[in-house]
């Protein structure tokens, strides 16, 4: 039995582990350790990547362990393509990110505990075979993220308006310990859902085992399905910041310190919407195919509507922040295309999102590092000072707009065609259109931020990335390009398993009132 | 793969390989002239290959050649491929686009020597992508690798516009071309997404029913709107001369926005299914054609008229495959590229000695630079349609093309165009090179060889390039007659001659064009423009402004509110907890006196 | 009327005394003495029913005697340190965890 991925999941606990017995003056050995723990995790996810049988497909490389008998519980980690994929976004992601925490000042052995612990459970939820153990995983990546935008984040001030601004009262919008705090309970709610679901599923199955394969192929009623379904796209979907439970992503990521962001943006909200195909829809395949349009709706109005918003925003982060709602709708429509094509860029569009946004926030840590300033208008002329900040900026907006050559291209060009396949074709104009306004919103970005007269007075001796800096987007800015011309190594892992799942799902779905 | 498509492999890879070294490699793209000499070589490596492909196909019916591989799976199935197709179109198109592009970066070697290193080797690693680009989207097999061609050159297009990025009128030009343009490739995306799910195939020559063909061959034009600068989307031209000169050649005049066209010839198939689209293409480019040239009279930057020229031209190109002529478009599309490009150049040439755009500072140039004003004046009568020049052979088959179409107006439409294209051509020509010395132009002097040779090498095919109307027709499988003695090359040429005589009259006299303030009102800051500034800024931002509103503080407002009610819940529920042990005393007798009560009454 | 319903209404006439001192008296030692009587109303029941009924009831008594004492001192320690903070025994003054 291989350890592979037990290994990959593994390396970065360990590496906590040591940083708790390591003491705080080591600053150097802390970070070292670190990295040397997402290093074997992104190694190993690329020998999981080389070891894959592609021609077989399925779940390989899985290893076993009882955890308890008497529930059905078993530590089962196994990997399919979809995984596989998703190992590669969260090794690349963390190792940039731990490269982009280089230069944390306050309690920095705390920081990198808690951002390792998190992406071990990231790692986790991506091989786990076992409901249990998925959901375990799920909140041990969920709840560090409460400390690590509540300690190491930024505030900013925000004035209540509109009919509900006698709720600002109640406690300091835009502040870290309310972002970290909204973040935190928004997407606990959506666990209490989740667990709610999943006991159900249990339940039904027999009350005997919570393995994911034995779960597939127990056939749960309709009326299961028809409840459970909407708890665990929704519960799940709060994460991947499914519209109206997406306002806690604003202000989480604007609030998070660098790294956070991208793991939280680049990964974190992938788990969400892994969960809602990967769970939801596998295992209530007949509810799924009932309900996809108005997933399908939701996601429309989250590409278009996260789009407009990004597009009204003054402070970078938040724009890269709406930006990630609008793109994770485009994942959450691939997924109700309920077809290959759809669910190929869905998970395509994970992975390319993961690696843009990620590049787009360690890009926003660098000039914020710099310029102490997230508003926009203050800043411009930027590529005088910080040339190769400014051309890698561009590239992640170019992914962003969908550009072809970039990932973003692929995975979005993926999905509108599964949505223009579907019954509900007209998916797609809300989708193009999103990209359109992408670029609208992106463009204006690097014009205000990079081109104009050269910056003068405080911004006039600005520096461009220097020494470890260079790491997160050297690399992300290579993973766009590489994956955006050869999406093929990709997708040959995500296409066999989506085929697998998608054999389960009705083409003819019924409907809510037959 | 046979020796042909090596050759074209060639032309594509090796311009990319000289990007690919420049981004790579950020010491030799920041010292400059080396990364001059490395795009320099990827683009002779592709004008050679390109070349030999070229007399290779020219002249006789050879079969199409292609090579693909599969670049998306679906359903372990390709669902798109990458490749190669060599035939007579592609091989004109790529020879034409290489030459000129080749001799714009030779024009550029000393025409950029001013900038400094690392913004002279961005600008060179800049042509290098555009170059690849444009070759893919030229080779492309299928509809999807052209798009993704298309939008790279847009991408090099929007960073050569933006080159000059401390401008600010630059830097909102380049946006705005990429916004223009992206706004009309969603009709692109459309087309291509409508065609693969109705047809499942992203092929040129795709078999499918009217219905289908006018549906995908109008979202395709949409692009082409964009793309070809045509009415209304054609704004973004003229903002985008804020480039250098060369790139104004180059893209904006020569190749990338004949794209659009390009594009039509490639999907001919298509659209010879699609009567009301090549009916909307008619009525389109004519009317850009006209609308273009009136404008092209009053602009004073020499450079906003070959653009607003370019767009006319343009406009012809589209009226001849609307009137379902595909050759003649094409035909105008290559002469163009040569002339076009010669009189930006030429342009290029006298702004670098005058220092600015103007008309007004220059003049009289004529003396001073001698080689420069003789290229722009041979560039100058190819445009007019002179007999003999290039662009009297294409722009007779464009307007014989569109004889009958659309009730005969088309064709008096573009033969007024003809007669205002000779009128503003006549009238940079008096104003820059002839007439008095301006202030400006007195220490005018020709620039060194660099500037001088692709002059000289792209006014040959100015000239002559017209002659080969027949070679090319055959070798892309068309018809090809010339038809001198018929009503249209004589009327033609009558109002060319005629508006090379009227601005004589007008403007040698040093008079203005009539009807200027008629015109000037008609001019893009009026209405075509503002209208497009108000689209965005009222309606999309203006919407953006309410979402953005309603998601702040209605949206999160609700839930915020499930956390003020909580809170507020919370202080009202703990006021119970008085901490007096007399009022849990009361609160104890008072509950066994309730428990008492409901005991009592069961 | 029976010796034992007397007991039984001694037991309750004591408790509500308790209760009511309990419920309207601010001194800490008054409520002291208050719950003393509420907890000496249990012990005569106990008492009473024992020699009613039999079982072993009286020896609960002497247990509720025992922590009595026990309470009764750590009672008044409190009222002390009470004293001491404020220079009164009203209960009602210590407060300051309401806000």
């Amino acid at each position: 039995m291989s350890m592979l991925l037990s290994t990959i999941v593994a390396a970065p606990a360990i590496a906590a582990a040591i940083l708790l017995a390591l003491p705080a003056s080591q600053r150097l050995a802390i970070r070292v350790v670190s990295l040397v723990g997402a290093i074997i995790s992104l190694a190993g996810s690329v020998q999981v990547a080389r070891l894959y049988d592609r021609g077989v497909g399925g779940l390989q490389l899985g290893e076993d362990y009882t955890l308890v008998p008497s529930l059905g519980i078993h530590l089962n980690l196994a990997v399919d393509g979809w995984g596989v994929a998703l190992l590669l976004l969260t090794g690349i992601i963390i190792v940039t990110g731990v490269l982009a925490s280089w230069t944390v000042a306050r309690r920095d052995k705390d920081f990198f505990v808690l951002l390792l612990v998190l992406v071990a459970g990231v790692f986790g939820v991506f091989v786990s075979q076992d409901l249990f153990v998925f959901f375990l995983f799920y909140e041990i990546a969920v709840l560090p993220m409460y400390l690590l935008i509540g300690i190491w984040g930024s505030s900013h001030k925000v004035e209540g308006q509109g009919p509900f601004r006698f709720a600002w009262r109640a406690f300091q919008v835009g502040g870290k310990e309310y972002a970290a705090m909204k973040l935190t309970l928004m997407l606990l709610v959506g666990s209490a859902a989740i667990l709610v679901a999943i006991l159900a599923l249990w339940n039904e199955a027999g009350g005997t085992t919570f393995d994911l394969t034995a779960l597939q192929s127990h056939h749960f009623s309709r009326q299961t399905q028809m409840w459970t379904f909407p708890l665990l796209w929704l519960g799940f979907g709060t994460l991947a910041g499914v519209f109206p439970f997406h306002t806690w992503s604003p202000d989480g990521h604007a609030s998070a310190p660098t790294a956070v962001s991208m793991l939280h943006a680049g990964v974190l909200m992938k788990l969400g919407a892994f969960g809602v195909m990967r769970i939801g829809m596998v295992l209530a395949p007949d509810a799924a195919a009932t309900w996809a349009p108005i997933v399908g709706g939701v996601a429309v109005i989250n590409v278009l509507y996260g789009a407009m918003c990004a597009a009204n925003q003054t402070d970078l982060k938040y724009i890269i922040a709406y930006s990630s709602v609008s793109h994770m709708g485009v994942v959450m429509l691939g997924a109700a295309t309920l077809n290959p094509t759809g669910w190929n860029g869905a998970v395509y569009q994970m992975f390319a999102h993961g690696i843009m946004t990620g590049l787009f926030f360690a890009l926003v840590g660098l000039v914020y590092e710099r310029a102490h300033t997230r508003a926009i208008a203050k800043m411009g002329g930027f590529s005088h000072v910080m040339p190769a900040v400014g051309a890698f900026f561009t590239l992640a907006c170019l992914s962003s707009l969908g550009l072809p050559g970039t990932a973003g291209f692929v995975a979005e060009f993926l999905v509108f065609l599964g949505a223009a396949k579907t019954q509900h074709a007209w998916w797609a104009i809300p989708g193009v259109l999103g990209a359109f306004v992408t670029a609208v919103y992106v463009l204006r970005a690097v014009k205000t931020i990079f081109w104009g007269p050269k910056p003068s007075g405080e911004f006039a001796h600005l520096t461009d990335a220097q020494r470890t800096e260079w790491f997160a987007p050297v690399m992300l800015g290579a993973a766009l390009v590489v994956f955006g011309f050869w999406p093929r190594f990709l997708l040959d892992f995500i296409d066999g398993t989506s085929a697998t799942f998608l054999n389960r799902i009705p083409q003819v779905a019924e409907v809510f009132f037959p | 793969m046979s020796p042909l498509l090596t050759l074209a492999a060639v032309a594509v890879f090796a311009p990319a390989a000289a990007a690919l070294l420049l981004v790579l490699v950020p010491p030799l793209r920041k010292q400059g002239m080396p990364a001059a000499i490395v795009t320099l070589l990827g683009s002779v490596a592709a004008v050679v290959s390109a070349g030999r492909i070229l007399l290779d196909r020219l002249g006789a019916g050879h079969a199409a050649e292609s090579i693909v591989t599969p670049w998306i799976i679906v359903a372990n199935k390709p669902l798109a491929e990458l490749g190669l197709l060599v035939d007579g179109t592609s091989a004109t198109m790529l020879f034409v686009v290489c030459l000129v592009a080749l001799m714009v970066q030779v024009f550029s070697l000393s025409y950029m020597s001013e900038e400094p290193p690392a913004a002279y080797g961005r600008y060179f690693a800049l042509h290098a992508l555009f170059l690849f680009s444009m070759n893919v989207l030229v080779v492309a097999p299928n509809l999807l690798q052209a798009f993704a061609g298309w939008e790279l050159v847009g991408l090099a297009s929007y960073l050569l516009i933006g080159f000059y990025f401390h401008k600010p009128s630059a830097a909102k030009a380049a946006v705005k071309a990429f916004w223009m343009t992206k706004l009309a490739d969603m009709g692109f995306l459309f087309g291509l997404l409508w065609l693969f799910v109705q047809a499942d195939t992203f092929r040129w020559d795709v078999p499918v029913s009217h219905e289908l063909a006018n549906v995908v061959a109008l979202m395709l034009f949409i692009a082409v709107v964009g793309k070809s600068a045509q009415f209304p989307l054609h704004i973004w031209l003229p903002d985008a001369m804020e480039g250098p000169t060369p790139v104004s050649a180059l893209l904006h005049a020569a190749t990338m926005v004949a794209a659009g066209v390009f594009l039509v010839v490639r999907a001919d198939p298509l659209f010879a299914l699609a009567p009301f689209a090549r009916d909307v293409m008619l009525w389109v480019g004519a009317i850009t054609a006209s609308f273009a040239a009136l404008l092209a009279l009053v602009q004073t930057d020499i450079k906003k008229v070959l653009a607003y020229s370019t767009a006319s031209q343009l406009g012809y190109m589209v009226t001849a495959l609307g009137a379902g002529n595909a050759f003649a478009g094409f035909f105008h599309l290559g002469t163009h590229a040569f002339f076009k490009a010669l009189l930006f150049l030429a342009a290029g040439s006298v702004i670098h000695a005058v220092h600015s755009n103007e008309l007004a500072d220059m003049g009289g140039l004529r003396k001073k630079m001698p080689l420069t004003a003789t290229a722009f004046t041979i560039g100058a009568l190819s445009l007019a349609g002179f007999p003999g020049f290039a662009g009297f052979f294409s722009k007779d088959l464009v307007l014989h093309s569109v004889e009958g179409k659309g009730g005969w107006i088309p064709w008096v439409l573009l033969m007024a165009s003809a007669f205002l294209t000779a009128f503003y051509m006549g009238r940079v020509l008096i104003k820059a090179f002839l007439g008095a010395e301006s202030s400006k132009a007195h220490h005018a002097h020709e620039s060194g060889p660099a500037m001088a040779a692709p002059l000289v090498i792209l006014a040959v095919p100015a000239l002559g390039s017209g002659f080969l109307g027949a070679w090319l027709a055959s070798s892309t499988g068309h018809e090809y007659e010339l038809h001198f003695a018929s009503m249209t090359p004589i009327t033609a040429t009558v109002l060319g001659l005629a508006g090379l005589g009227a601005s004589w009259v007008v403007f040698g006299s040093g008079g203005t064009a009539p009807f200027a303030d008629v015109i000037a009102r008609l001019d893009r800051e009026s209405w075509v423009d503002r209208s497009w500034e108000l689209g965005y800024r009222r309606v999309m931002l203006g919407a953006a402004a309410v979402l953005g509103w309603f998601d702040r503080y209605i949206v999160d407002g609700v839930m915020n509110l499930f956390g003020w009610a909580a809170i507020e819940g919370g202080q009202k529920a703990r006021t119970l907890q008085t901490g007096l042990v007399r009022d849990y005393a009361w609160a104890l007798v008072a509950g066994a006196a309730v428990l008492a009560l409901v005991g009592g009454l069961k | 009327m029976s010796s034992l319903s007397q007991f039984v209404l001694l037991a309750g006439v004591l408790f509500s005394i308790g209760l009511y001192g309990l419920m309207t008296r601010t001194h800490a030692i008054a409520m002291l003495l208050s719950i003393e009587l509420m907890a000496n109303a249990a012990n005569v029941l106990f008492v009473v029913f024992a020699k009613a009924f039999g079982g072993a009831g009286q020896i609960f008594v002497l247990f509720a005697l025992a922590i009595t004492v026990a309470e009764v001192a750590v009672g008044l320690a409190l009222v002390m340190l009470l004293y001491r903070r404020y220079d009164d025994t009203l209960l009602d003054l210590a407060n300051e965890a309401r806000e």
